[in-house]
C-alpha cells in the first residue's frame, strides 16, 4: 500500500472528474478529517487517516481491502472505476440519468441504457460525459457514459443506446468475488 | 354402449397422446370440439384428432361420428385399438383419464384464455408440476372425481367441465379461477378418497401434498411442532419451552380445529367452557357434595333461568354436531395429545399467568374475558354460544386460575398443569397424570378429590348415557371409556383425570343450577383473588430471597473463610431451591427441582472455585486462605506508589487488565522508565506529525494535480463549477431582512426596475412610433388635407375611433362622411389599428413639421381652439353627438399627448388652430360655448391617468403572460 504517484493521481482524477468534476476537491479536502487515496494491488482505496494507520499493521499480502475501493489501474495504466465508488460519486455527480422502473433491471444486469428506458437526464449533458444513473426514486444504480448528448437523446429512436454501462449495483452480486 | 363410448372418448385422446407421443401439454382434448380439432390438426392430421375433439362431450360422439364420416373416415377397429391401448396402460388409466379431463378442462380455454390473460389460477399449477404426465393425470383425476362427486362440490362443478358445453365453459372457467382455492381442498378430499385406488400415483400424491403444503403448512406446523417438542421435552419440561409455547398452547387447541371445521372447535370450546364452569365448582367444593349434587340433579338444573339457554344451546349444538364431533373427537385427541405435553406448565408460567391476569381480572371484574380465551368468542357460532362463551369465560378463566392457585397452594411442588388447560383434552391429562403420577406429593394431596371425582365421573357417565339429548357426550364418554382404561389402571387416578372426565361430561352438568354456579363463581373468584395475593406475596418473598442470595454471592463477607463461603453457597442453593420451586414450578417433581438446584449449586461451586483458585490454589487449606484474604483485605486500600504518575497509570491499566490476581500483581518492578516512554511518545508524536505532514503534503499535491486536471478541462468544468457554487449559495441562503446585504434579494428593486423599464419602453415606443407613423400618413394626409380639410378632421376622428362608430354613423345616415371615413380607414388601417394616438400624431405631425415655427404663437390657444373647432364643427354641421364624443376623445388624447410630450402638444394644437382660422374667427362665441358644454377637464385628466395605469398594467400582464408562455415552451422543449 502506497500513496499514488502524481501520474496515477492525475489519471484517477481525470477519470473522477468526468463524473463529479470539481467536486473531487470535496473528496480530497474533507472537513471531517483527512482522507487519502492509497494504491494497493493496483487498486485505489479511499480511506480516512485513522483507517490508514490501522491498516499499516497488516502485511501487504494479507491486506485485501481498506476503506473504499474506488477502482483499479489496468495493466495499461488506465483507471477503471468500480461500483464501490458509487457512494462517493452519487452525491457529487454533475450529470445524472434517471432510468425508468422498467429498465432498472436491465441496467442492473449490466446492459446499456436505451432511450426507451431513459426517464430523465440532466440538461446540457455532453456526449461521452460521465453520468451517474439513478432510478426514478433517486436511488443511485451505477454510472456510465452518455452515448448521446441531451439534445440528441430527444431525437433518437427508443431502441438506441443513450448511456453506456460502466458499473452498476448489480456487480455487488455478480462480481462479488473480485470486488474489494 | 354409452359407458363404453364415454370411456372410449375419455381414453381416446389419451391413447392418441400416448400413441403419438405428443409432447405438447396444451393439446388437452378440449371440451369444445372445434378448438380441440384445430389443435389436433396442428399436431397430426390424423382422423383421430377430430374424433377426440368431438367425442369428448361424451354422448355426442356417435352423432359426430356420423357427421364426420363424410369428412374423415373413422375406422371402428382403430377406435377399438385406442381403447385397447388404454387398457394396456391400465395402471395409467387414471393418468390417461386425467389427461383427457385435463385436456378438456385446460385445453382450449386455458390456452385461449392464457393468451387473453384470463386464466391465472390454472396456469401456475401447470408450470409447477412440470407438465409431467403424473401431474396432468393428477389434476385430471381430481377433476374427474369432482365430476363424479359433482353433488358434493357444487362450486367445483363448473371446473369439472369434462362434459361442459363450449358456451358455458368459458364462464365456468372464469368462475373456476375464483374457485381455485376451493379446488385445492376439493382436490385434497378427492385425493384422499382416491388414495386407495391410486397406488401407482405416489408421485402425484406427493405433488398434491406439496401443493397443499403451502396451504396446510400452518396446520402441519401446528400439529407437528408440539409433537416434536413433546418428544424432546417430555423429560425436560423446561421453563423456556413453556414460556415459548405456553401462549400458543391456548390457541393451539383451537387452531387445529379451525382448518378442519370451525364448528367443531366452537363446540369444543363450548364444551370446554362448560367443563370449566363445572370444574371450578368441583374444585371449589373439591368434595363430593357439589359434584354429587350436580350429577344427581342434572334434570333439575335444566330449568335454571340464565344458563339454561346456554346449556341448551350447547346441547343443541352438540346434537347438531354430534356426527362431526364424533369424527372430530378422534382427530382432536390426536392433535392435542402432542400438545398436551406442552401444556405441562411450570409453576413459574402459572405465576406469570396469574400475575398478568390478575390485574386485568381485577380491573374488569367478573366480566373479564382473559386474553387466552379471546379466540373463543370468535368460534362461537350462534349468539347463544357467544353468550355462553362470554359467561363461561369469566368462570372458566377464573376457575382456571383458581385451579392453578389451588394446586400450587395445595402442592407446592404442583407438577400438574392440568389446571390452566381445563379445555385440554383427556388424553393430555392422562398423559400428564401418567407423568405426574410420579410426583407423589401432588397425588397425595389430590387423592381426596380424585376419589370423589372418580365416583362422580362414573355417575356422570351414567347420567350422560341416560340423556339421549347429549349424544355427543355419551359418545365422548364412550371414547374416553375406551381410552380411559390405560390411565385408569394407574394407582392414583389423579384428580386431573377426574376433572377431565368431568369436563367431558360437562354437558350433563351444565344442567346444574346456574345460581349455584354463580355463587360458586363468586366464591371461586374470591378465593382466586386471595390466592393471587398470596402468590404475589410469595413471589415477592422469593425475589427478596434471591436478591439477598445474589447480593451475598456478589459480596462475600470479607471475614468469612472459604468454608464459610461454601456454607453460604449451600444456603443460597437451598434458598434457590426453595425459590425455584415456586418460580419454576416445573411440572416435574421435586426431584427435578432438586436436580436443578444441585446443578445450580454445582455451578455456583465451580464459579466459586474459579474465583478462589487464583488466590488460593489449594481449596482446603482454609487457614492459609483466610489469612491471605485478610492480608488482601488489609492491603486492599493501601496507596501504591507504583501506580502514581504517568507510568503508574499505564501500570494501573495493565493491572486492571489482569484483575486482582495476585500472581499478576504489578509491582514497582514493572514500572517502566519514564524517559523511555517519553521518548516513545515523542517518536510517536513525531511519527504522527510526520504522517500528518505527509498527508498534508499529499493533499496539497493532490489538489495541485486536481487543479491541473481541472485546468486542462476547465472549459467544461468551469461552467459546472460555477453552477455548483451557485447551488451551494442557494442552498445555504436564507433571507435575513435585518442584514443590509440581503436587500439585494428583495424584489422591490426588481419591480421598480420593471416599472422603469416599462416606462422607458413606453417612451421609446412612442418616440419610435411617432416618426414611423408620420411617414406613412404623411403622404396620405397631405392629399387629404389638400382635398378636404374640414371633413378630414371628422374623418380622421372617426377613423381613430373604432369601426363601431362608423356603423353608428351609418345608421344615422351620414352617407358622404362614411365614404370619406372608409377611404381614410382604408388609407391608413395599420396606423389606426395600432393606436389612435399614433394616427393623430402622424396627422398632426405632418403639419407640425410644416409649421413648426408657429408653435409658440399658438400655445396660448392650444387647448381651447382645438376643442372648439372640433366640437363646433359637428354641431353646426348637424353631425351626431357621437362625433362630438369622438372629438372629446380626440381632445383627451391630445391632452395626453400634450402633457406627456410638450412638443407633440404644440404640434397638435397648431394643427387645429389652423382650421379655426380657416373656418371660424378667433372670437367666435361658438368656440367658447363648445367647451362649456363639454367641460370635463378634470374628469378627462382622471380618465387619462386611469387609462395610463390601465395601459401599464395591461402591458405588464401581457409581458408576464408572454414570459410564462415562453418558459412553458422552453420547459416543454427540454422535457
Amino acid at each position: 500500500m502506497r500513496p499514488l504517484t502524481d501520474e496515477e493521481t492525475k489519471i484517477m482524477f481525470e477519470k473522477l472528474s468526468k463524473y463529479i468534476g470539481e467536486n473531487i476537491k470535496l473528496l480530497v479536502d474533507r472537513p471531517d478529517g483527512t482522507y487519502c487515496f492509497r494504491l494497493h494491488q493496483d487498486r485505489v482505496f479511499y480511506m480516512s487517516e485513522k483507517i490508514l494507520k490501522l491498516a499499516t499493521n497488516f502485511s501487504r499480502d494479507k491486506l485485501i481491502s481498506v476503506g473504499t475501493c474506488f477502482g483499479k489501474f489496468s495493466k495499461t495504466k488506465k483507471f477503471r472505476l468500480h461500483i464501490t465508488a458509487l457512494d462517493f460519486l452519487a452525491p457529487y455527480a454533475k450529470f445524472k440519468v434517471w432510468v425508468r422502473p422498467g429498465a432498472e433491471q436491465s441496467f442492473l444486469y449490466g446492459n446499456h441504457v436505451l432511450k426507451s428506458g431513459l426517464g430523465r437526464i440532466t440538461e446540457n449533458t455532453m456526449q461521452y460525459q460521465g453520468v451517474v444513473v439513478y432510478s426514478m426514486a433517486d436511488v443511485p444504480l451505477g454510472f456510465g457514459v452518455a452515448a448521446k448528448s441531451t439534445q440528441e437523446c430527444r431525437r433518437v429512436d427508443p431502441m438506441s443506446i443513450v448511456v453506456f454501462h460502466q458499473a452498476d449495483v448489480g456487480e455487488f452480486i455478480r462480481n462479488e468475488d473480485t470486488l474489494t | 354402449m354409452e359407458d363404453s363410448h364415454i370411456q372410449h372418448c375419455m381414453f381416446g385422446p389419451l391413447g392418441l397422446t400416448m400413441g403419438s407421443q405428443n409432447t405438447a401439454p396444451p393439446f388437452d382434448p378440449g371440451c369444445s370440439g372445434t378448438t380441440v380439432a384445430t389443435i389436433y390438426y396442428g399436431h397430426c392430421v390424423d382422423w383421430v384428432v377430430s374424433k377426440f375433439g368431438r367425442v369428448l362431450p361424451v354422448l355426442q360422439l356417435r352423432c359426430r361420428k356420423g357427421s364426420k364420416a363424410r369428412t374423415v373416415k373413422y375406422d371402428p377397429s382403430k377406435y377399438s385399438h385406442n381403447i385397447r391401448r388404454l387398457d394396456r396402460t391400465s395402471p395409467d388409466k387414471t393418468t390417461s383419464v386425467t389427461q383427457l379431463t385435463w385436456g378438456v378442462e385446460g385445453g382450449d380455454d386455458d390456452i385461449s384464455k392464457k393468451r387473453r390473460g384470463e386464466f391465472p389460477p390454472y396456469e401456475p399449477i401447470k408450470p409447477k408440476k412440470t407438465r409431467t404426465d403424473a401431474v396432468d393425470s393428477h389434476n385430471a383425476f381430481s377433476r374427474f372425481k369432482r365430476a363424479q362427486n359433482s353433488d358434493r362440490n357444487t362450486e367445483v362443478h363448473p371446473l369439472t367441465n369434462g362434459s361442459d358445453l363450449l358456451t358455458n365453459h368459458r364462464a365456468a372457467q372464469r368462475k373456476g379461477r375464483w374457485f381455485s382455492d376451493s379446488d385445492v381442498d376439493s382436490d385434497e378430499e378427492i385425493r384422499r378418497l382416491v388414495a386407495a385406488q391410486q397406488s401407482s400415483h405416489g408421485a402425484l400424491q406427493q405433488e398434491a401434498e406439496d401443493d397443499n403444503l403451502e396451504v396446510v403448512g400452518l396446520d402441519y406446523l401446528v400439529k407437528s411442532g408440539p409433537k416434536g417438542y413433546e418428544e424432546d421435552y417430555d423429560s425436560a419440561g423446561t421453563d423456556e419451552l413453556f414460556e415459548s409455547k405456553r401462549n400458543p398452547a391456548a390457541p393451539l387447541q383451537e387452531k387445529p380445529s379451525s382448518p378442519t371445521a370451525k364448528q367443531f372447535s366452537a363446540k369444543r370450546s363450548d364444551k370446554k367452557r362448560q367443563t370449566k364452569r363445572k370444574t371450578p365448582s368441583g374444585d371449589v367444593s373439591s368434595s363430593k357434595p357439589s359434584s354429587s349434587l350436580q350429577k344427581d340433579n342434572p334434570a333439575a338444573v335444566h330449568p335454571v333461568i340464565k344458563h339454561a339457554a346456554d346449556s341448551h344451546s350447547d346441547e343443541h349444538d352438540e346434537e347438531e354436531g354430534n356426527s362431526s364431533d364424533s369424527s372430530s373427537d378422534f382427530d382432536f385427541p390426536a392433535l392435542f395429545s402432542p400438545s398436551a405435553s406442552h401444556l405441562r406448565i411450570t409453576l413459574a408460567d402459572l405465576q406469570k399467568l396469574a400475575e398478568t391476569r390478575v390485574p386485568s381480572i381485577l380491573g374488569s371484574g367478573l366480566k373479564l374475558s382473559s386474553p387466552p380465551e379471546g379466540p373463543a368468542p370468535k368460534e362461537a357460532i350462534t349468539p347463544d354460544e357467544i353468550l355462553a362463551s362470554i359467561l363461561g369465560d369469566d368462570s372458566s378463566s377464573d376457575d382456571e386460575e383458581q385451579k392453578k392457585k389451588k394446586r400450587k397452594t395445595e402442592g407446592e411442588t404442583s407438577t400438574s398443569l392440568q389446571v390452566s388447560e381445563g379445555n385440554a383434552d383427556k388424553c393430555r391429562r392422562r398423559k400428564r397424570e401418567n407423568k405426574h403420577g410420579e410426583t407423589k406429593t401432588s397425588e397425595v394431596l389430590r387423592n381426596p378429590q380424585t376419589d370423589s371425582s372418580s365416583g362422580s365421573e362414573e355417575e356422570k357417565m351414567s347420567a350422560a348415557e341416560d340423556q339421549p339429548s347429549s349424544t355427543s357426550c355419551s359418545e365422548e364418554d364412550e371414547q374416553e371409556a375406551g381410552a380411559a382404561p390405560c390411565p385408569a389402571p394407574a394407582p392414583c387416578s389423579e384428580s386431573s383425570s377426574c376433572e377431565e372426565e368431568e369436563e367431558e361430561q360437562a354437558p350433563p352438568r351444565l344442567v346444574l343450577a346456574a345460581e349455584e354456579e354463580e355463587e360458586l363463581q363468586k366464591k371461586a373468584n374470591m378465593r382466586r383473588l386471595a390466592a393471587l395475593q398470596q402468590r404475589q406475596k410469595e413471589a415477592e418473598e422469593h425475589k427478596r430471597v434471591i436478591q439477598g442470595a445474589l447480593a451475598n454471592l456478589d459480596a462475600p463477607p470479607p471475614t468469612s473463610g472459604k468454608h464459610i463461603v461454601f456454607g453460604s453457597d449451600d444456603e443460597e442453593e437451598k434458598q434457590e431451591v426453595e425459590s425455584k420451586k415456586p418460580l419454576f414450578q416445573d411440572s416435574q417433581s421435586d426431584d427435578k427441582a432438586a436436580t436443578d438446584a444441585a446443578a445450580a449449586a454445582n455451578q455456583y461451586a465451580t464459579q466459586q472455585e474459579v474465583r478462589l483458585k487464583p488466590s488460593a490454589p489449594q481449596l482446603f487449606a482454609a487457614s492459609e486462605d483466610e489469612e491471605g484474604d485478610e492480608e488482601e483485605d488489609g492491603s486492599r486500600f493501601d496507596i501504591r506508589p507504583e501506580f502514581e504518575g504517568r507510568a503508574g497509570q499505564k501500570l494501573m491499566a495493565l493491572q486492571s487488565r489482569f484483575g486482582t490476581d495476585e500472581r499478576f500483581r504489578m509491582d514497582s518492578r514493572f514500572l517502566e522508565d519514564d524517559e523511555e516512554e517519553e521518548e516513545e511518545e515523542k517518536t510517536e508524536a513525531q511519527k504522527s506529525l510526520e504522517d500528518d505532514e505527509a498527508l498534508e503534503e499529499e493533499k496539497k499535491k493532490n489538489l495541485t494535480i486536481l487543479q491541473s486536471v481541472l485546468g486542462s478541462s476547465q472549459q467544461t468544468s468551469s461552467k459546472t463549477a460555477g453552477k455548483a457554487k451557485k447551488f451551494r449559495d442557494v442552498s445555504a441562503l436564507h433571507y435575513d431582512p435585518s442584514k443590509e446585504e440581503h436587500a439585494a434579494f428583495e424584489t422591490k428593486t426588481d419591480e421598480t426596475m420593471k416599472e422603469s423599464k416599462a416606462t422607458r419602453k413606453k417612451k421609446r415606443e412612442e418616440a419610435h412610433k411617432l416618426p414611423e407613423v408620420s411617414k406613412d400618413i404623411y403622404f396620405e394626409v397631405s392629399g387629404d388635407l389638400k382635398a378636404v380639410f374640414g371633413p378630414m378632421n371628422n374623418g380622421s376622428a372617426e377613423g381613430e375611433e373604432e369601426k363601431n362608430w362608423d356603423q353608428v354613423v351609418e345608421e344615422e345616415g351620414g352617407g358622404g362622411e362614411q365614404q370619406l371615413l372608409s377611404s381614410l380607414l382604408s388609407a391608413d388601417p395599420s396606423t389606426m389599428s395600432e393606436e389612435s394616438t399614433g394616427f393623430r400624431f402622424s396627422f398632426f405631425g405632418d403639419e407640425s413639421e410644416a409649421a413648426s415655427g408657429e408653435t409658440t404663437e399658438y400655445k396660448a390657444e392650444k387647448i381651447q381652439a382645438p376643442k372648439v373647432s372640433w366640437h363646433q364643427d359637428p354641431r353646426f354641421h348637424d353631425s351626431s353627438s357621437e362625433e362630438e364624443e369622438e372629438e372629446e376623445d380626440q381632445e383627451e388624447e391630445e391632452e395626453k399627448e400634450g402633457q406627456s410630450s410638450t412638443g407633440a402638444k404644440i404640434t397638435e394644437e397648431e394643427t387645429p388652430s389652423k382650421p379655426d382660422f380657416f373656418f371660424f374667427s378667433s372670437d367666435d362665441h361658438r368656440l367658447k360655448d363648445g367647451p362649456r358644454l363639454f367641460c370635463r377637464m378634470s374628469q378627462l385628466e382622471e380618465q387619462r391617468e386611469q387609462w395610463e395605469e390601465r395601459t401599464s398594467t395591461l402591458r405588464q400582464e401581457y409581458r408576464k403572460k408572454h414570459k410564462d408562455a415562453r418558459r412553458k415552451l422552453k420547459t416543454s422543449q427540454k422535457s
